[in-house]
């Protein structure tokens, strides 16, 4: 019964091998996709996962319908030839696409950015507002959509600005030459202080980086927490500037002393 | 003034004062602290607010979990053994709305200065409140809307002496209780290495009669996974 010829030399046996293969595939295929459903479920969007389901889907029917040729004694070699030329083709036209979608992959698995952080890529900087399978899209400070291909992404050298849980900033505060470098060191340290962002550890710093053309230079170093970072940045400058003023020391701006050789004549004019 | 109130309410000090007072159909509440001042409207039944002390997690903003506090003069404790020494640590005051087994915050506010610093490393580190405390070896006086007294059991679980300069704690799990003289909280820190321990909180008050202050996250309704700490980038 088994044995008997159906069509050319496929036996019933060889047919029943063959569907037996195809559920065997559907089966695997079933179970891989459940797995990988739990396991990337909390880890990528909808979208992607049902792309990745999708793929590794048709990989493993594509597996078992040539296994099931190979069994129903087949040839292949036309139905190769014919998948390799279209595979070429395909390939050459879908390089980008299947670059972009590998790049896509490692960047859910790396996560070097994610939804919300504030990056620069590519000169681009703003907010990622969404990691696709393809692409990256985000929105610029300035509001503009930008789409970035994931394998700009990943390739090109990227900043994410919220990457790590602190970020430092730095004021060049010039002080007259006249004016006690050591008060107003202690006086920025003091309204550094007093801030409750700027932070106690990583220590912040004051100190006198150089002797300028007009002013001795007082480097500051702050660091808050990257959520607080940006506003801190904004408000700091001016409380340092207006206490210093309050404790009388001057912020210092371009000026030339000139000294004369000779005494410069000057006469009175009277107007009468 | 911790406690439980009717509205409307009038309480006032000298560092604060709280008013609920109905205008029309409305209830309107206002606080002022320092140069703080906070008005909000109230809609609803609500009948009684409570006040007490709360996790000093939310001024100016609710930033971390965590509370730092540094010691002013750094202890070291010998290997294998276990000592009770008392700390100061920052207060935040809670108003909440009351009613039926029911609570929401209305208000949070602080008479201490916030400061934040970073435990760890700036990629794997953590934000924290920033509070330094002297060590005492029994309850300090202290200024009673700004901070609390805790009694911390400190043991050294390692086979050498360890140096211990800071404590930190997921306040979370803070059990603050209160009384009409103090507010105290009891914890442990076991230390384990050179640069790391477990630290947790106790549940039960530091004197008898004490009263446990209401936590916020289970007013905010926010669920806790774990109250204990492991510091394990330095003590």
């Amino acid at each position: 019964m088994l044995n008997k010829i159906i069509w050319g030399n496929i036996t019933f046996l060889h047919l029943l091998m063959a569907v037996v293969i195809l559920l065997v595939a559907g089966l695997i295929a079933k179970i891989l996709s459940l797995y990988i459903r739990r396991i990337l479920k909390e880890k990528v969007s909808k979208d992607h996962l049902q792309l990745i389901i999708k793929i590794v889907s048709f990989t493993v029917y594509a597996i078992a319908i040539l296994s099931a040729f190979a069994v129903l004694g087949l040839k292949l070699t036309g139905v190769l030839f014919g998948g390799a030329m279209a595979g070429i083709i395909l390939g050459f036209a879908s390089q980008s696409i299947v670059g972009n979608f590998i790049a896509g992959i490692f960047l859910i698995i790396e996560k070097p950015i994610k939804i919300g952080d504030q990056v620069n890529i590519e000169d681009m900087t703003g907010f990622v507002e969404d990691i696709r399978i393809i692409s990256t899209s985000i929105r610029t400070y300035d509001g503009l959509y930008v789409r970035i291909p994931n394998q700009t992404v990943f390739t090109t050298k990227m900043t994410n600005y919220v990457g790590n849980i602190v970020r430092r900033f730095d004021y060049m505060v010039g002080i007259r030459y006249s004016d006690d470098a050591d008060k107003a060191i202690a006086i920025i340290k003091d309204v550094i202080e007093q801030h409750p962002f700027a932070l106690k550890k990583p220590k912040p710093l004051a100190y006198v980086d150089n002797l300028g053309d007009n002013a001795v230079n007082i480097m500051v170093r702050i660091w808050a927490p990257v959520s607080e970072w940006y506003e801190l940045k904004q408000v700091m400058l001016w409380k340092i500037k207006a206490t210093l003023e309050q404790e009388g020391i001057e912020i210092a701006f371009p000026q030339r002393t000139l000294w004369f050789a000779n005494e410069l004549e000057s006469k009175n004019v009277d107007s009468g | 003034m911790f406690g439980t109130h009717a509205i409307p309410l009038s309480l006032k000090n000298e560092e604060f004062s709280l008013l609920i007072e109905k205008e029309g159909d409305l209830f309107v509440y206002k606080r002022e602290a320092g140069k703080e001042k906070k008005e909000k409207i109230i809609l609803g039944d609500e009948k009684k607010v409570i006040i007490n002390p709360v996790e000093p997690l939310n001024q100016p903003k609710e930033l971390s979990p965590y509370l730092d506090i540094e010691f002013e003069r750094t202890l070291t404790i010998k290997h294998g053994s276990s000592r009770k020494i008392f700390l100061k640590f920052p207060l935040e005051i809670g108003v909440f709305l009351f009613e039926k087994n029911t609570f929401d915050v209305l208000d949070i506010f602080t008479l201490t200065k916030p400061k934040f610093t970073l435990y760890g490393d700036p990629h794997n580190g953590m934000i924290c409140r920033y509070w330094k405390s002297d060590i005492f070896s029994s309850p300090p006086p202290l200024e009673y809307y700004h901070e609390g007294i805790m009694q911390l059991i400190l043991t050294n679980t390692s086979e050498e002496w360890e140096e211990v300069s800071k404590v930190i704690f997921n306040a979370y799990g803070m059990k603050i209780y209160y009384n009409d003289k103090m507010v105290a909280m009891k914890a442990e820190m076991k230390v384990m290495g050179q640069s790391t321990a477990e630290t947790a909180f106790f549940d039960s008050p530091l004197k008898k009669g004490m009263k446990k202050a209401l936590e916020l996250y289970v007013a905010k309704k926010i669920p806790i996974t774990t109250t204990k700490f492991m510091m394990r980038e330095g003590i």
